[in-house]
């Protein structure tokens, strides 16, 4: 089975939510900047906390800033009438294989900035666990829930007619 | 539809009245108990509190009255239904051959009036937080209710000559496929008592190595204040560690003996029935072939002594907590046994999941602490810099940042210490069995767990591998079950890659 890679239009999204983290954290340090100087801290003082916020700030902008990038290249996903097929992760890399016949319900989901760009996420439901594939364009995501079902329904049948 | 018994009312009016009671008791013992209160305050108050007491007490009399109204149950032909609640209705339909799991329990005060309740579950994901079907009826009633309804889920339609409830006493005592008797209740609790002890005597030791390595390292005689306050700080938190041990085993005790009172194992043609406790009596009833999964758990001291316990996935049969609200916790099958036991039991109650011996181990012991040696070093530096910067800024001795440093080094080579054992643990755990169907998967660090299930319960597999351990073959196992939410994965670690194409050729495309 071919595997596909995520459409463009997911990479903006992820980059437009690392930008809003990275503002949050940026805010975070740039604030307890002003604080201090409000206050007439001593630079001894200012320079020790702002050691102690920056570092961490600091580590965690580059993290926000550099994951969408790898996570959109590391990400693959696929289905054919039988299986499904999500590969992902930076470091630790996933690979999750989900038999069509276990699903139970589809579901399709958008929060405001992922219609605005015409993306879904994608909730495969089963007896047991929930599968996310992560972000698709609305159209594929319609496209993937329809195949899906009635692949279910096919593979149900063949399965009630090989038990017979 | 016929209604719930009267005695739900009145049991229920019961254990309102007590839980207020205690309510009242704890936060109003202060204004009646104190010396400093003023007696003539006290006698102004006491009429406002009746008052109130009873406008209360008179809401939860109408809620009770009102639930009782409202709510009942019937057996038609194919399915049976329920309806229960007061601001909220809910009505429920169940046919009989869905029906998963059926649980019988009686608290203390339904034993007063002679009533019990009857949950009937279809295992259902969606509503796997409580059951579908509630019946609160007369004890006999229920007991005759649950036979009846363990004969329909087989057969699915309801005859006329099953319609009338039979008193009939459904098992024996005498049939019980394992007994939990008072020296297993009481070796249970020390073992349970003494993994809290261990793990206090642990914490206890290890700070101690670090405080000892501290002080030589630095070469003073004391610590100075801070060191001072550390150590009664460490004293305070190992002293309520060990008051914590104190109380659980009070709780420990009251769970064995009251909890797990006259527990029995019984099984007739495909149904097994579990019973057990004093206080609040569970009788939970389902079928051989809706058992999903048993999973074998050994503690650290469970593991020294040679014991274990044997819990079951089975959709609806969990832990009862409330009413009809179920927590996340598997069901239990055996509470305690000796580990070499668990064949023996096993092959008398679920002979089809006896767990087969390992055919795979973990092939590096390595990868088990690898990223977390990482992990802990990155944040280790970054406590460092953090905590030795601002002290040089404030140019404060030598011989402090040397000790804060020794200090983090210290805390952070005993965290990796306790890693390196629990690695170890999970390098000799982990591993897998499979066979004719059957999966066997080994796990865990400290806590070894076995869970054995069918093939035809895995929904889905998944394999987590780096790209260092890819070039090596090795890879992680995450098998998810067909079973409740919260405890559907199974995590099998460090094994050779091969098996992840071997676990996905016995998904059920």
């Amino acid at each position: 089975m071919e595997l596909r890679k995520l459409d463009k239009s997911v990479l903006k999204l992820w980059y437009i939510r690392a930008a809003i983290v990275s503002l949050v954290l940026v805010g975070v340090f740039t604030s307890t900047a002003v604080i201090l100087n409000a206050t007439g801290a001593s630079s001894n003082v200012t320079l020790s906390v702002l050691l102690g916020v920056g570092i961490p700030v600091a580590l965690l902008l580059a993290i926000t800033l550099i994951m969408p990038a790898l996570c959109y290249k590391m990400y693959a996903w696929g289905y054919d009438d039988k299986r499904i097929i999500v590969k992902k992760g930076v470091i630790f890399k996933r690979r999750v294989v989900i038999p069509v016949c276990q699903i139970q319900d589809l579901h399709r989901t958008q929060g405001p900035l992922m219609m605005m760009l015409k993306l879904s996420g994608v909730t495969i439901s089963t007896a047991g666990s929930n599968f996310d594939i992560s972000t698709l364009t609305t159209e594929e995501a319609d496209r993937m829930i329809d195949e899906l079902e009635s692949n279910l329904e096919t593979r149900i049948e063949e399965l009630k007619n090989e038990e017979i | 539809m016929k209604r719930f018994d009267k005695g739900y009312i009145y049991s229920s009016l019961l254990s309102d009245l007590f839980g207020s009671l205690v309510v009242v008791f704890i936060f109003l013992k202060d204004f009646f108990l104190d010396d400093e209160s003023n007696p003539e305050d006290i006698i102004a108050a006491i009429p406002f509190f009746v008052v109130a007491f009873i406008v209360i007490y008179l809401c939860f009399i109408a809620y009770r009255i009102l639930y009782y109204k409202t709510s009942g149950y019937e057996l038609t032909e194919n399915e049976i239904k329920c309806n229960r609640g007061v601001l909220f209705r809910k009505r429920s339909v169940l046919e009989y051959k869905k029906v998963h799991a059926i649980n019988k329990k009686q608290n203390i005060f339904h034993r007063i009036f002679g009533i019990a309740v009857l949950t009937v579950d279809s295992g259902s994901t969606n509503t796997s937080h409580q059951a579908e079907i509630t019946i609160i009826e007369k004890e006999k009633n229920v007991d005759a209710l649950l036979n009846e309804l363990n004969e329909l889920k087989e057969g699915g339609v309801r005859n006329a000559e099953s319609k009338q409830p039979k008193d009939e006493l459904l098992l024996s005592d005498e049939d019980s496929l394992y007994r939990f008797t008072s020296g297993k209740k009481m070796l249970y609790t020390l073992i349970n008592i003494a993994s809290t002890a261990f793990f206090t005597a642990l914490f206890a030791v290890l700070t101690i190595i670090v405080l000892g390595i501290c002080k030589l390292m630095v070469q003073q005689s004391f610590l100075g204040t801070w060191g001072q306050y550390f150590l009664y700080a460490f004293l305070i938190t190992v002293g309520a560690m060990l008051l914590f041990s104190i109380f659980s085993l009070i709780g420990c005790l009251i769970h064995s003996f009251v909890g797990y009172y006259k527990f029995k194992i019984t099984r007739r043609g495909n149904d097994i029935q579990i019973s057990y406790g004093l206080l609040e009596k569970h009788t939970n009833t389902f079928s051989y072939d809706r058992i999903k999964a048993v999973k074998i758990t050994q503690g650290v001291v469970q593991r020294m002594l040679g014991f274990a316990s044997i819990r079951l996935e089975v959709i609806g049969y969990l832990n009862n907590t409330g009413d009809d609200n179920k927590n996340a916790d598997l069901g239990v099958l055996v509470p305690f046994c000796k580990y070499d036991e668990i064949g023996e039991i096993l092959g008398k109650v679920l002979p089809d999941y006896v767990p087969d011996k390992k055919q795979t181990n973990a092939v590096s012991y390595f990868s088990f602490i690898s990223w977390f040696a990482l992990i802990l070093g990155i944040i280790l530096g970054v406590v460092l810099l953090q905590a030795t910067i601002p002290m040089l800024i404030f140019n404060v001795s030598y011989t402090v940042i040397k000790t804060v440093a020794f200090a983090v080094a210290g805390a952070g080579a005993t965290i990796l210490v306790v890693k390196a054992v629990s690695a170890a643990l999970g390098y000799q755990n982990n591993g897998i069995a499979i066979n004719n169907g059957k999966i066997t998967a080994y796990y865990g660090g400290f806590t070894k767990n076995v869970t054995v299930f069918m093939a035809r319960n895995l929904i889905a597999a998944e394999n987590v591998t780096t790209p260092l351990r890819k070039k090596r073959g090795i890879t992680s196992l995450v098998m998810h079950l067909k079973t409740n939410a919260l405890s559907n994965e199974v995590k099998v670690h460090i094994q050779n890659g091969v098996l992840s194409e071997e676990l996905e050729k016995l998904l059920v495309l």
